[in-house]
């Protein structure tokens, strides 16, 4: 019979499940899949309804975690197998090289500053880029590095070693491997969070191809300061532009030393170098000039139930995208007064606390448009810029909008990973894929000993994850103290 | 059916008034206050209420192009489409009918040849090449050789896809039964509520494939392919015949290299039929086929396959200002692809979007595919 427990992701769901065991003086193993705890909600700016920055709210719980007596914090690691039934279940763990040793790395970034890969930064929805040796988010816990294997040099078989050398702490490690060991448990929250729906699956609504026209999580990396573009709200397709002309005027700087040394060298023709470097030249200055013609953005359109509500694609409502898309268009206009926002939805499910006000206020004070109507396609314009076509069902009149940037409050669908723990635990789904509950009893899964809280058991907002977090700690509590 | 039943069957009561229909439909955006969504609102409301009559007196009963791009996106899976033809079927009955265009003349063919008309349909046929009385493969030609007489003027020739088809099929070594016997498929009366006579025109044709022996019916034309093999079961039970699509079956062969196209220097670009594309879901054979041309260069329309619009009329019916107006809008958006010719792959297509042509100042030419491939085939 074992005391302890296990929490199967960190995201706020299991970091408050974890916080509540510990501080009720239990063992918790934290085990997250990627290199830091935080989650979907260290990804977002503010928080409804309230405007509260979300990383302020979560950062002092992410130390907490890790500096508690209690807890043990299994961060890059991955669950294999888990047997055995409620009061003593073994669970086996991979804990994957990070090639970089955690009690070394103090986090200082000289690592990723003289790093000359880079690749798509996953935190930031692959706007902007990041280093092969990089820190999953700034606030990341724990603080410190990781070398992503599929993009580092050493392992494409190339030669680099600078991180290595340059590091003071001597942290780096080519050599690590993974670790498995067993750990004995006698509950598991499982908080696996969601994940957001890849809405290029809906064609009429042009997500892929037309470039202004993102995911309400990309629009909470452009509104934040820590974003790609350091909280500046400018249009992605803006950003591709500046980011093309930045290659371009590397690849000229490097084709006029090429140039030099061909010359130098007074060998073979230098007819072709020199009409690359015209043309390059040439596809510069339009590109400039389409940077100096880029305007602020000024109208943004939110799009509801995008694969939500949508017997194709999701049934179940998101529940919070209503809220966030409200949110973020207040957010936007305290970016800049100019703009304006117009949400087209399906119904305004505006159901918790203070929640109707917000919009209300959102209307009042932020001039917000709502539009009743589900956006029927969007398509692209005049300048490239997206067009929302939509019956406004309250005049019943269909109207096309041209827009700056259309932002999609996507669907919340079960994380990949949870499917494969469900037949390793052997808990039911439901017919979403979210861990099914008992109604009664909403932190219990069909397996006795396996609990579970927010986003896992279905979609849910932040005060909501929290509080089925503190039930679920709480059911386990039960458990291992052989009380239920 | 009781107005009760249709909204049943039809799954309309799960419509959650968001409007994804109406601000898809073709017609909406040029019609102002026609409205799919306002249609399932009103038949379920008449149902509550008891006034299922007037509801089935609208004008608006006719409206829709019955298209399915509604259905495409609805959300509710509303099955939009079988819920039009019900309604049309039950207003039909109510003695509200559709206004055909070209003063009925190809509602009147299809009435006449469910009498014991005797037709020459096929003269044509044996010159194009060899033909069977009786076989396994039945090439249906439909209303191809009366199109070819009423819409001659225009410029259009519906009967040559036809005759291309005989020689095509005989270079692999199939000669197909054509029938004077043949009668129109009933799609347009299916979809304009005449049921009635939409079933004498199918257990004709029935009767006559199996008293033809044959086992494959080969199509040219979308909706004869789509009435045949969906809705032809759908009242008459299952079939001892296969329907299968000349798109289908040509794109097979090339692929299995039984033909080898000669070049052709045209930039093309593809309208998907709505009763081939969205309907059968034949959306890849045709442009297998034209990606079989050498020198071709084959462009997209912004919006092609599922999310294709509609030529702008159905069952030759209600064509009107609306009618022109999608016309004008999807020549431009082929316009705007940089090709010099639209494809298409249904003859009403090509007589619609060839007349709206006729009309604009658009520099493009429309032609059927079947036509197309032909002439770079060695045959």
């Amino acid at each position: 019979m074992s005391k302890d427990v296990l929490v199967i992701g960190g995201g706020i769901a299991g970091i408050q499940a974890c916080l509540d065991l510990a501080d009720q003086g239990i063992m918790v193993y934290l085990v997250e899949r990627l290199p830091s705890i935080g989650g979907k909600m260290a990804q977002l700016d503010k928080t409804f309804p309230t405007n509260d920055c979300s990383i302020c709210i979560m950062g002092p719980k992410l130390f907490e975690v890790e500096r508690h007596p209690n807890t043990q914090l299994l961060t890059y690691a991955e669950v294999e197998a888990v047997n055995g039934a409620a009061g003593n279940f073994t669970v086996k763990v991979r804990k994957k090289a990070r090639y970089v040793d955690e009690d070394k790395c103090t986090a200082c970034g000289l690592c990723a500053e003289k790093c000359p890969v880079s690749v798509p930064d996953q935190f930031n929805m692959n706007m902007g880029t990041r280093s092969a040796i990089y820190k999953y988010f700034p606030q990341g816990i724990p603080s410190v590095y990781t070398i992503d294997d599929s993009a580092c040099r050493i392992f494409q078989g190339k030669k680099c070693n600078i991180c290595a050398k340059i590091c003071e702490a001597k942290a780096v490690n080519y050599e690590q491997k993974d670790t498995v060991f067993e750990l004995d448990v006698g509950a598991i929250i499982v908080a696996t969070g969601f994940e957001v729906f890849d809405p290029s699956d809906i064609k009429p609504y042009g997500y892929g191809t037309i470039a202004d026209v993102i995911t309400a999580m990309e629009f909470e990396r452009l509104l934040n300061a820590s974003g790609p573009t350091g909280g500046h709200l400018e249009r992605p397709s803006g950003l591709k532009i500046k980011a093309e002309i930045k290659q371009l005027e590397k690849q000229i700087k490097k084709t006029n030393a090429r140039l030099k040394s061909l010359e130098k060298k007074s060998r073979g023709s230098t007819d072709e170098t020199h009409k690359t470097l015209e043309d390059m030249n040439e596809r510069l200055v339009v590109l400039k000039d389409k940077e100096a013609s880029l305007e602020e953005l000024r109208d943004i359109a939110f799009v509801q139930c995008v694969g939500s509500r949508d017997l194709r694609y999701n049934a179940h409502c998101c529940s919070f995208g209503c809220m966030h898309s409200v949110k973020e268009a207040v957010v936007a206009t305290e970016h800049g007064s100019e703009l304006r926002s117009t949400i087209f939805f399906t119904d305004m499910r505006a159901y918790g606390k203070d929640f109707h006000e917000y919009c209300l206020r959102g209307a009042s004070e932020y001039g917000i448009q709502f539009v009743r109507g589900r956006v029927a396609e969007i398509g692209q314009g005049d300048d490239d810029r997206p067009v929302v076509w939509c019956e406004d069902m309250d005049i019943r009149k269909v109207e096309k909008h041209p827009f700056d940037l259309v932002v999609m409050a996507t669907a919340c669908v079960p994380s990949k990973g949870v499917e494969n723990l469900s037949r390793m635990i052997g808990f039911d789904l439901d017919e979403s894929g979210f861990v099914k509950t008992d109604p009664n009893k909403p932190a219990n899964t069909s397996v006795k000993g396996i609990f579970v809280c927010g986003c896992a058991e279905g979609p849910m907002d932040i005060p909501s994850s929290v509080s089925m977090a503190s039930a679920a700690a709480s059911m386990a509590v039960q458990t291992v103290k052989g009380l239920g | 059916m009781s107005i009760q039943e249709l909204i049943e069957k039809t799954k309309v009561s799960f419509c959650q008034d968001c409007g994804v229909c109406t601000g898809s439909c073709p017609v909406s955006r040029v019609l102002p206050g026609f409205s799919p969504q306002q249609m399932v609102g009103k038949f379920v409301l008449s149902a509550d209420l008891g006034l299922e009559d007037e509801v089935l007196g609208e004008k608006d009963v006719w409206s829709c192009l019955t298209c399915g791009l509604c259905l495409q996106r609805c959300p509710s899976k509303v099955e939009y489409l079988e819920f039009v033809r019900a309604v049309r079927e039950e207003a039909f009955k109510t003695g509200n009918k559709t206004t055909f265009a070209h003063n009925g003349v190809l509602e009147t063919i299809a009435q006449m040849q469910t009498g014991g008309l005797a037709q020459n349909k096929t003269a044509w046929a044996r010159q194009a090449g060899n033909i069977r009385e009786k076989g396994e493969y039945y090439l249906f030609v439909g209303c191809l050789p009366y199109f070819d007489v009423i819409f001659r003027e225009m410029g259009v020739s519906p009967l040559s896809p036809a005759s291309h088809m005989i020689k095509l099929l005989n270079k692999l070594g199939i000669e197909p039964v054509v029938s004077d016997e043949e009668r129109c498929c009933g799609h347009d009366m299916l979809w304009s509520g005449n049921v009635g006579l939409f079933k004498e025109l199918a257990s004709s044709n029935i009767e006559l494939m199996k008293r033809l022996g044959c086992k494959k019916v080969i199509f040219g034309c979308p909706e004869g392919y789509l009435t045949f093999k969906t809705y032809y079961p759908l009242y008459f039970g299952e079939l001892d015949f296969e329907a299968v699509h000349f798109y289908d079956l040509l794109a097979k062969q090339i692929k299995g290299g039984a033909f080898q196209p000669a070049p052709m220097e045209h930039t093309l670009t593809y309208h998907d039929p709505c009763r081939l594309g969205r309907m059968a879901g034949i959306y890849e054979t045709p442009r297998e086929i034209i990606a079989s041309i050498p020198g071709i260069k084959f462009v997209e329309m912004e919006r092609n396959r599922e999310e294709a619009v509609c030529c702008g009329i159905s069952c030759w019916a209600n064509c009107s200002s609306y009618s022109r107006q999608i016309q004008m809008d999807r020549l431009k958006e082929a316009e705007a692809t940089g090709a010099d010719t639209l494809i298409t792959a249904c003859p009403k297509c090509n007589i619609h979007f060839t007349c709206a042509l006729s009309s604009s100042d658009i520099a493009m030419e429309v032609k059927d595919l079947t036509h197309v491939i032909a002439s770079v085939m060695d045959i």
